[in-house]
């Protein structure tokens, strides 16, 4: 009898990173979702992902259907009705190239088609400026669509996987956003783990819409015209249900996605310092890196300061909102967007905290710190915006609500 | 008249910057994206497996979809982690970049995508890697003339890289080991197996030993780019007024003769002086427009021998860019970018392309490229 072999001892190898883009990190994902149909169509930010998924298909690596359409309008027109016949879809633009799909979202968004796409954002052209700004996503909330924002590469990746899982549920069937910072998140390649695809599988089941669009299902009419005074406002009422019934849903497949991947994110509202703040910089995104080193140093020195990242827009977390931020002095909103001539000049995610903050019982002060234009702010920008918030919390009065801190000139 | 001020620009340094290693990458749009791109993808992929948090891309601001348009890459390295978000417009100021390596060696002597000297920005320690056929004192004595302006003591690696691979980005990779220690041969070659560029080893090897390195130590003083270069620029004196024209051309005009990049972000006008309606003042009827120019995209430049020419202006009537006079027949070489449309079109082929190196400084390098279709990379 021979004897037994010793057993080497078993070693996991960690593993290694994969340094990708955001660019590439999203096609991955879309493969990861065994994604049926995609609908490209060219501009950057988004270039570089549709390059990345047709890179792909095209190396054998993952088989799917890519259309190149010839508008933007066209691409999100061929995902509508492709996920309306069952399949699994995915689409995005960025800047106004968004802008010129807007009939056909607000049609996929009206129509409850659980399509899942990414603005890259952009600068709405001053022509040739695709410079980060944040416009071109906000001008989407009024479509029934849900809008999330990652803070790097590696959650832009997970926030994919997410999105399909919400937007999918019969709760919801509503398409879902994921908006990346153009050029921060989307051109910039970090270190990424992709979780497996036993994972992905296990946690996103197919997509089963409950009345597709085929004839072995039986005949079925999607999306007809409305007569206004018969069911407009019922239509309307079912996606702000379904809207409501959404929060639910993302706080469900969060936990999920952190049992079956093993990567945990609060649902709606990351915080950091906030047990003790006295005040607080608000913002969405890639720039939350640099405002977290910032205030990072500023509690180093003494001042009760932390930070709050909003990770959804639609649905707006407003009761958690107002949860975080009550009792807090003054807040600093840092944001990248603009609508003129708005209520004191101020920027849109400034008056989506506004209003959320209205209902609070201790409504802390308000100042809005605007980065337009594509031109970036450096961590000294976030120092002087907390030194103003914190000297707003001490009383002092402040001219204007909102103040663009990168502006050359002067900021009248 | 506009009253103008002597103004000496200056940028505050960016700490969290400086504590990070950078790798820049300077290289030709759409002939060489793809090769930056490599050589950027490989030595992050390598610094991961070392341990690093390591980033890597490319300056947004590029559009490598235009032929020969600058474009520039960069690897970030931690140490280990990078706790700082990397803008995409990183200023070159300070002390940051501890290699730069420049794909083509008309980066030595034009300015590089941002219009910044190429040493704007670099530790003082920083080790520039060419693909070259030049000797590493040809490329010091060019550096010391074009585009260096500060103290290094830092070291030189040359490498005649599309002798070993058309694929330049791989010898590179293995000649930018010699002067960089933190990523080392054995985390390349992994890399390049998670990558699937397996069959690309032998290509890196052969980089790193034939890669040619050479010690250097310059004061700023003695370059002659330090004692040739205006450290002032003179910008308007803003009064109050709005929109007038003049103030606008003397804001151009100091932007266009900034020489590094400090200078041409302090030459940027202010919000006031901005005429409604996106107004840009054009040049005066028969000039060009002297905050356009395009000739440092160049790596090669068309000379005319006016022996053949018969003065039939079609090089005038095809040029893309405007850049040749019609009376007489002249390339002005502050627009022209080399494209090489006047030497095909010209019917008594009176025009030849020549180097940029050779036509500055009498040196022929073999590296500059000739065109590489296959290897072209386009949208971004």
């Amino acid at each position: 009898m021979s004897a037994v072999r010793p057993v080497p001892p078993i070693t996991i190898e960690k593993p290694v990173a994969k340094v990708w883009t955001g660019a590439r990190a999203i096609a991955e994902a879309v493969k990861l979702a065994d994604v049926d149909v995609i609908a490209a169509y060219p501009i950057r930010p988004y270039t570089g992902i549709m390059n990345a998924i047709a890179a792909m298909i095209a190396d054998g690596e993952f088989q799917a259907e890519i259309i190149v359409a010839d508008s933007e309008h066209s691409q999100f027109e061929v995902v509508k009705h492709a996920a309306a016949t069952g399949a699994r879809v995915f689409v995005g633009s960025s800047g106004v190239g968004l802008m010129y799909a807007y009939e056909a979202m607000l049609v996929t968004g009206l129509g409850s088609v659980p399509v899942v796409g990414v603005v890259g954002t952009r600068a709405l052209d001053d022509p040739g400026n695709f410079g980060m700004e944040w416009t071109d996503a906000f001008t989407t909330r009024y479509f029934g669509w849900l809008i999330s924002w990652p803070r790097d590469v590696q959650e832009a990746l997970d926030m994919v996987l997410v999105a399909y899982r919400v937007a999918e549920d019969h709760r919801v069937l509503q398409p879902h956003f994921v908006a990346l910072d153009g050029a921060a998140l989307t051109h910039v390649a970090m270190p990424v783990y992709p979780p497996t695809k036993k994972q992905v599988t296990e946690f996103l089941p197919p997509y089963r819409p409950p009345y597709r669009i085929d004839p072995m299902d039986g005949p079925v009419t999607k999306a007809q015209h409305i007569a206004p005074s018969l069911i407009g406002p019922e239509q309307r009422k079912r996606i702000d249900v379904a809207m409501l019934k959404a929060k639910e849903v993302i706080i469900e497949a969060w936990k999920d996605y952190a049992r079956y991947v093993g990567r945990e994110y609060p649902p709606f509202i990351e915080t950091k310092w906030m047990d003790d703040a006295e005040i607080a910089l608000l913002s969405m995104g890639a720039y939350m890196k640099d405002i977290e080193l910032v205030v990072s140093k500023l509690r180093e020195k003494g001042l009760k300061i932390g930070t709050v990242r909003l990770r959804y827009l639609r649905p707006f977390p407003a009761e958690e909102l107002v949860k975080v931020l009550s009792g807090v002095k003054a807040v600093g909103v840092i944001e990248f967007g603009f609508s003129f001539g708005s209520p004191y000049r101020t920027g849109p995610l400034y008056h989506e905290v506004a209003t959320a903050l209205y209902e609070a019982d201790e409504r802390p002060k308000l100042l809005d710190f605007l980065f337009l234009g594509g031109r970036e702010p450096k961590p000294e920008h976030f120092i002087k915006a907390a030194e103003m918030v914190n000297e707003l919390a001490k009383g002092k009065t402040f001219e204007k609500k909102a103040y663009w801190l990168t502006l050359r000139g002067e900021d009248i | 008249m506009v009253r103008l001020v002597k103004v000496k620009p200056h940028i505050e340094r960016f700490p969290e910057y400086e504590e990070l290693d950078w790798i820049v990458s300077h290289a030709i749009g759409v002939d060489q994206t793809s090769d930056a791109m490599r050589f950027s993808q490989v030595l992050a992929q390598a610094a991961v497996i070392r341990g690093y948090e390591s980033y890597y891309y490319m300056r947004y601001d590029d559009s490598p979809e235009r032929n020969y348009l600058p474009m520039i890459y960069y690897v970030v390295i931690g140490n280990p982690k990078i706790n700082v978000l990397l803008r995409e417009e990183i200023e070159p100021v300070g002390h940051l970049f501890n290699v730069i390596a420049v794909f083509s060696s008309n980066y030595l002597i034009q300015r590089t995508a941002q219009r910044a000297l190429l040493f704007d920005g670099a530790k003082t320690n920083a080790t520039l890697v060419v693909n070259t056929s030049l000797s590493p004192d040809a490329v010091i004595s060019l550096v010391k003339k074009y585009s260096l302006a500060q103290d290094w003591n830092g070291k030189v690696v040359t490498i005649s890289s599309s002798k070993i691979d058309k694929s330049i980005a791989f010898p590179m990779i293995g000649a930018t080991l010699r002067g960089y220690e933190k990523i080392d041969l054995d985390a390349v070659l992994r890399a390049l197996d998670i990558l699937g560029l397996e069959k690309k080893k032998d290509s890196v090897r052969k980089g790193y030993e034939q890669a040619v390195v050479k010690e250097v130590n310059i004061r700023a003083e003695e370059t002659e780019k330090f004692k040739t270069m205006k450290h002032e620029i003179e910008i308007p004196e803003f009064d109050g007024k709005y929109w007038n024209p003049e103030v606008y051309y003397a804001y151009q005009k100091a932007a266009a003769t900034a020489e590094n990049y400090v200078q041409r972000i302090a030459a940027m006008p202010r919000w006031e002086v901005l005429a409604p309606g996106l107004i840009e003042f054009g040049p005066k009827p028969g000039d060009r427009n002297i905050g356009f120019t395009t000739g440092e995209w160049r790596f090669q430049r068309p000379v005319i021998n006016y022996k053949k020419c018969i003065d039939c202006k079609l090089c005038h009537l095809y040029c893309p860019d405007g850049a040749i006079d019609f009376n007489p027949i002249k390339v002005d070489y502050r627009f022209c970018t080399g494209c090489g449309v006047c030497v095909t079109v010209c019917p008594t082929k009176a025009i030849e392309m020549m180097q940029e190196i050779q036509a500055m400084e009498g040196l022929i390098d073999e590296e500059v490229p000739v065109k590489r279709f296959e290897e072209r990379e386009y949208g971004y």
